[in-house]
């Protein structure tokens, strides 16, 4: 590397939001002219990161250093002031302005500061389309009427319209097809030999090994690897970094025997188009039954599926035999079912509200009679059900939004509790829980199959499923590849399984 | 929502303004109507024999207020009494550019005349001009237009003598009466109509020493606040000897307003003519004593200013050629003594 | 590679550090601090009547008064709080009042006595409630907009009944109940309907079943409908409850003003969403006080009565009404993030 400082370094950024901390020391090193690949599940802290790189959000601790030089990112603005320009994976366009304005938005031409120049604007925003090698995009369209693809190169644009040293991509791909894809890796690569840095964020790895130079990985907020050589690293190597654990959780130990009992849930054939195909499992009382699978492999969709939050396009559900009206929340729920969704903030928690009102929420008729709620019989059944988890602090009194993740977890799992459900559906039980407290989790899981729920667990974490699960099944890309007793497959085959068909390492 | 609410209130205030004189030898409930046809004589003036065939377009703002009501009823029958008449009616509309719209329809259809109610005066300016441009007159009802070129002859109520003539039927009521106090409900503060009858009012008084002016407040034209702004002032005002209401519509929420406080310690005069005010006053019961005028028999007027103007003759009675160009119909106090011949102009 | 690698941490990593309330807020509760501060606010609208109008404003009439004119748009802040706390909006409770009061006020309808103009002021009432809750629960319409639109064919509804005229009341039962005599000791029989409404929208909202599925639609309606809660269903009540608000409203009205008039509850739906929200109702829903939204309402009601005594003119008293808006929401804001 060149004996100047880097172009940027950040080290030690630390960012709490209330019940998570999203980042955790992350430290990051990007040198000029090069591609610069940040990796991690969803939740491991990348969009974090680069908000606070893009000055939306103020680190609570840590240096950022620009240049050498410290420097604070107090807005978007000064960011931008820098050389640091950031496409989001939401473009952040105006669809009612023309692609000209939109790329001089808040940095217009003008003639006696402010009137408008608009033919000035349109003539440097066709340049800057035609160095990006789109000169067939026409600077008077409105941004609303051109492709996704279109759409980024006019983000791109935008970016370069300002001075720019630092460009992040967050999943710039996601939206474009094969060749657009190849367009784009053209642009990246005419950037970077003029001497701009790339932080380019993705989740396929064969992108990575394409364009990048190194490679940082992200994992529960915190860099677990800095500065990977992106061509040679093996990606079962980057794969388990993603997916693998740091810290060797003791897990709880499965019953010896296996459950013998009819299966309460069984999903027969059950597929969405463009999500899942067709999928058939069971889960029986006292079982739990883990999906593992990379991101888009269509591990949450399947469970809200199973749940009735998603409309199956076929196949159906059985709860002990009897078939669930398909895209019923209402009906999967008197069934038995209940969900702890991925995003837990979004689709579960009530964060105005206080634990004891999160956890009743979905049993309330318990203690009420004719609509009339008996608080004192709902607050003792949330202490009851929160202290069985050991929910801290022992008062279901505070506001949910004070807990920590692994408390608010708790709550949704007390909810279920509460609720006498049979079958409790796990997506991602750990994301953002402290490290620390998720053995916890492991060991709370366990119990309530021991006392007989049946657990349908998915979670892109490979050791915490293998480790809670009593069958696992693969998914890739939407289907099943593999189905197999815990006990019989170990984190490098489960790897292999999940990445089959990738490039070789 | 502001729009809405103020258009709202410019109907209520042109209906608040109620019946009043009209016209000598323009209206049958004129009681010197008889009288005044014998006048004209040496000049073509308008009479009830049939004439020249005459098509009048008349265009009026929706019917959403009993006095707006009145006044399309006024046109109608006016229009049937005589033969030689065909009436082109649009279908009322508060929207200005729908108006217009049909406005413009009338002008293509090359109607004689135009009676036009506008929605909002100074927004169909425009389309009076087009017509006197294209050689139609225009009669220009209440709402007066922007520029007096945009019609020939405006047609409308006195609201200023409204506040004027109140203040001077209350005057000679209270005048032997020492440190006499009076009180006001007046209508939508925001509108200039409301502004005028005040202004009336308050110049009247003035020819009373003894009287005192000692509150106001403003409804808005409608029941429900002319009771709970009169609950108010007669919460404050504990002792007054006369109330001047501008509107009988808001009027009847200020009568139940008194009723429920039980006060009968005043004498109250209404405004605008509404049959229930008449009915009131006839009946003698309460505190209303009197209303003054603004009359919907300004669009019968109208009719008969757009016929004489249709026959290219003037107005019997007057001694010009042609009619004139603007009337100002008079806001005459309607009390136990007269108001049985107004009992049929009073609107619902 | 392990070079790398960040040094695995211990298993002892604690919960991220998080900020509470200072203890006293949390024994005082934030509703509690918002009601003494709205009771503060109203206290010294009190003195101000005291001071200016010492005779008229400190009297048993004058509270009457002030209680009397604030039932009716009371009801409907009533109903209106709950559906902003459910994260909707009802813009058209004004012209469903009008149209209610119109609909029972009509020459066939005043047959049928008490009864009927009761009977038709509040299934009239239900009914637009219901169709704004069809609209929005099964039509899928925004709020705003199937209200709006109901706001619009009301008022046109209730002028083509009324052709623009007021249908005054002849019932004499219907009257009395806003006349003097019948006051229960001393106790306006409109301010007793009022009274009955705040308690019931309290304790519905507070202590039942429904209350607590209205909070939770508001505050999160996919975590709401991912516990099992019908979302759809719930909406559709609270429109109807809304319209049930409404029509008891145009009742009380029917029975004040004595008539029923197509303008009747003009900008109803301001004043109730205005004093929802200086009543600490969350207009992004999810939480909402009834006790806040009457003690927003008596504020208002309060203020006009006594410019009105003070014979201070409309524009003062709009001036006034804006300010106090402000300065509710802003001080509530400040107490929100000193929370």
């Amino acid at each position: 590397m060149a004996p100047e400082p880097p172009l940027l370094s950040m080290s030690g950024i630390t960012k709490s939001f209330p019940g998570v901390r999203a980042l955790d020391g992350v430290d990051l090193d990007v040198q000029a002219g090069e591609v610069h690949c940040l990796l991690g599940q969803n939740g491991a802290g990348k969009s974090t990161l680069i908000k606070v790189l893009a000055g939306a959000h103020q680190p609570d601790t840590g240096t950022i250093r620009w240049r050498g030089e410290e420097v604070t990112l107090r807005s978007p603005i000064a960011a931008m002031r820098l050389g640091i320009a950031t496409i989001y994976q939401e473009l952040d366009l105006v669809e009612h302005l023309s692609v000209a304005e939109n790329v001089h938005l808040g940095h217009e031409p003008t003639a006696a500061g402010f009137v408008v120049r608009g033919k000035a604007a349109k003539a440097s925003t066709a340049a800057l389309l035609k160095r990006l090698g789109h000169p067939e995009v026409d600077p008077g369209r409105l941004v609303g009427d051109l492709s996704a693809a279109q759409q980024q190169i006019v983000s791109m644009a935008r970016a370069l319209s300002h001075d720019v040293r630092l460009i992040v991509m967050d999943e710039p791909s996601a939206a474009l097809d094969p060749d657009e894809v190849d367009h784009l890796f053209r642009i990246v690569a005419d950037l970077t030999a003029d001497g701009v840095a790339v932080v380019y964020i993705s989740h396929r790895l064969e992108e990575i090994r394409r364009i990048g130079d190194r490679v940082t990985v992200l994992k529960d907020g915190r860099a677990v690897a800095r500065g990977l050589p992106a061509e040679s690293t093996p990606t079962r190597d980057v794969v388990a970094l993603m997916t693998g654990r740091n810290v060797e959780y003791v897990f709880p130990e499965r019953p010896t025997a296996p459950p013998a009992a009819e299966p309460v849930l069984s999903v027969r054939g059950l597929a969405r188009h463009g999500e899942f195909a067709p999928l058939d499992l069971e889960v029986r009382p006292g079982e739990i039954v883990g999906l593992a699978g990379l991101v888009g492999s269509g591990r949450s969709e399947i469970l809200e599926t199973v749940y009735g939050a998603r409309k199956a396009s076929a196949g159906q559900v059985l709860v002990d035999g009897r078939p669930l009206r398909p895209g019923s929340v209402r009906a999967a729920v008197r069934a038995g079912l209940g969900l702890a969704p991925e995003e837990r903030k979004a689709q579960a928690l009530l964060m105005l509200e206080s634990v004891t009102r999160n956890v009743s929420v979905s049993a309330m008729s318990r203690f009420s009679r004719g609509g009339w709620i008996d608080r004192g019989a709902e607050l003792g059944a949330a202490r009851k059900a929160t202290r069985e988890l050991s929910l801290r602090p022992d008062n279901p009194s505070v506001p949910v939004r004070t807990l920590s993740g692994g408390n608010q977890q708790k709550a949704v799992l007390a909810r279920w509790l509460l609720r006498g459900c049979r079958v409790l559906l796990l997506d991602e039980p750990t994301r953002g829980v402290d490290v620390g407290a998720r053995a916890e989790l492991y060991a709370v899981i366990r119990r309530l199959a021991d006392e007989g729920l049946a657990v349908l667990l998915v979670s892109s974490e490979v050791p915490e499923v293998l480790g809670l699960a009593d069958r696992v099944l693969v998914l890739r890309e939407g289907r099943v590849v593999h189905e197999a007793p815990a006990r019989e497959l170990d984190e490098p085959r489960v790897l292999d399984l999940v990445m089959e068909g990738s490039p070789a390492s | 929502m502001t729009k809405l609410t103020s258009r709202r209130g410019l109907l209520f205030g042109a209906a608040a303004v109620s019946a009043g004189a009209v016209l000598t030898g323009c209206t049958s409930n004129d009681p010197d109507d008889g009288d005044d046809k014998a006048a004209a004589d040496t000049q073509p003036a308008a009479d009830d024999k049939p004439g020249k065939p005459v098509t009048i377009g008349y265009a009026g703002p929706q019917a959403d207020h009993g006095w707006l009501n009145a006044v399309n009823d006024q046109a109608k029958k006016r229009a049937e009494k005589y033969s030689e008449i065909t009436m082109e009616i649009t279908e009322g509309s508060n929207d200005t550019a729908q108006q217009i719209g049909q406005i413009e329809t009338l002008i293509n259809k090359k109607v004689d005349v135009l009676v036009i109610l506008p929605a909002d005066g100074k927004a169909l300016t425009q389309v009076g001009l087009k017509a006197m441009r294209a050689g139609i007159p225009v009669i220009n009802l209440d709402r007066i237009f922007n520029s007096p070129q945009a019609y020939r002859c405006w047609v409308g109520g006195d609201n200023y003598g409204m506040g004027l003539n109140a203040a001077h039927y209350i005057g000679e009521k209270l005048k032997d009466k020492p440190n006499a106090k009076v009180i006001e409900l007046a209508g939508i503060d925001n509108l200039e109509l409301t502004q005028q009858r005040t202004q009336g009012f308050d110049d009247g008084l003035k020819n009373y020493p003894n009287i005192k002016k000692v509150a106001r407040q403003a409804a808005e034209f409608t029941v429900e606040s002319g009771q709970s702004k009169m609950a108010q002032l007669l919460q404050a005002q504990s002792d007054f000897d006369a109330l001047w209401n501008h509107d009988d519509d808001q009027g009847v929420g200020a009568l139940r307003a008194i009723e429920q406080a039980g006060r009968d310690d005043f004498l109250m005069v209404g405004g605008a003519g509404a049959l229930s005010a008449f009915q009131a006053i006839k009946a003698d019961s309460g505190v209303l004593k009197a209303t003054v005028l603004y009359p919907p028999t300004m669009a019968a007027s109208a009719i008969d200013l757009a016929r004489a103007l249709g026959q290219g003759k003037g107005v019997s009675g007057l001694a010009e050629f042609e009619i004139p160009s603007t009337v100002t119909c008079y806001s005459a106090v309607v009390d136990k003594d007269n108001v049985d011949q107004y009992m049929s102009t009073g609107f619902k | 590679m392990t070079q790398h690698v960040s040094p695995p941490r211990d298993g002892t990593g604690k919960a991220a550090p998080l900020d509470g309330p200072p203890a006293w807020r949390v024994r005082l509760g934030r509703a509690d601090v918002r009601t003494l501060t709205l009771l503060g606010v109203l206290a010294v609208l009190v003195l101000i009547g005291g001071i200016t109008q010492p005779d008229s404003f400190l009297d048993t009439h004058n509270l009457q008064l002030v209680l009397t004119q604030a039932s009716v748009i009371g009801v409907v802040t009533v109903g209106m709080t709950f559906v902003i706390v459910s994260g909707g909006i009802d813009l058209s409770v004004g012209a469903i009042v009008a149209l209610s009061s119109v609909w029972a006020t009509t020459v066939a309808t005043q047959e049928y006595g008490f009864a009927g103009i009761l009977f038709t002021a509040i299934v009239v009432g239900v009914g637009c409630g219901l169709v704004n809750g069809l609209l929005i629960s099964f039509g899928g319409m925004v709020p705003f907009i199937a209200t709006l639109a109901m706001l619009a064919s009301a008022r046109g509804l209730a002028l083509q009944i009324t052709d623009g005229r007021t249908q005054v009341v002849t019932v004499p039962s219907v009257l009395d109940l806003a006349e003097r005599d019948s006051y229960v000791l001393g106790i306006p029989p409109l301010v007793l309907v009022f009274a009955a409404v705040t308690v019931v929208g309290w304790l519905v909202l507070n202590r039942t079943t429904f209350g607590r599925r209205t909070v939770a639609v508001g505050g999160n309606a996919e975590a709401a409908r991912l516990a099992g809660i019908d979302v759809r269903r719930q909406r559709l009540y609270l429109y109807l409850l809304s319209g049930l608000c409404c029509g008891i409203a145009a009742f009380l009205l029917i029975a004040l003003a004595g008539s029923g008039q197509n303008t009747n509850g003009n900008l109803y739906e301001l004043d109730a969403i205005a004093a929802a929200i200086i009543g600490g109702t969350l207009l992004t829903g999810g939480r909402g006080h009834i006790i806040g939204s009457v003690l927003g309402v008596l504020i208002f009601t309060t203020i006009t009565n006594i410019f009105a005594l003070n014979n201070l003119q409309t524009d003062v008293q709009q001036i006034a009404k804006g300010a106090i808006i402000v300065a509710a929401v802003l001080v509530q804001r400040r107490t929100a993030s000193t929370h």
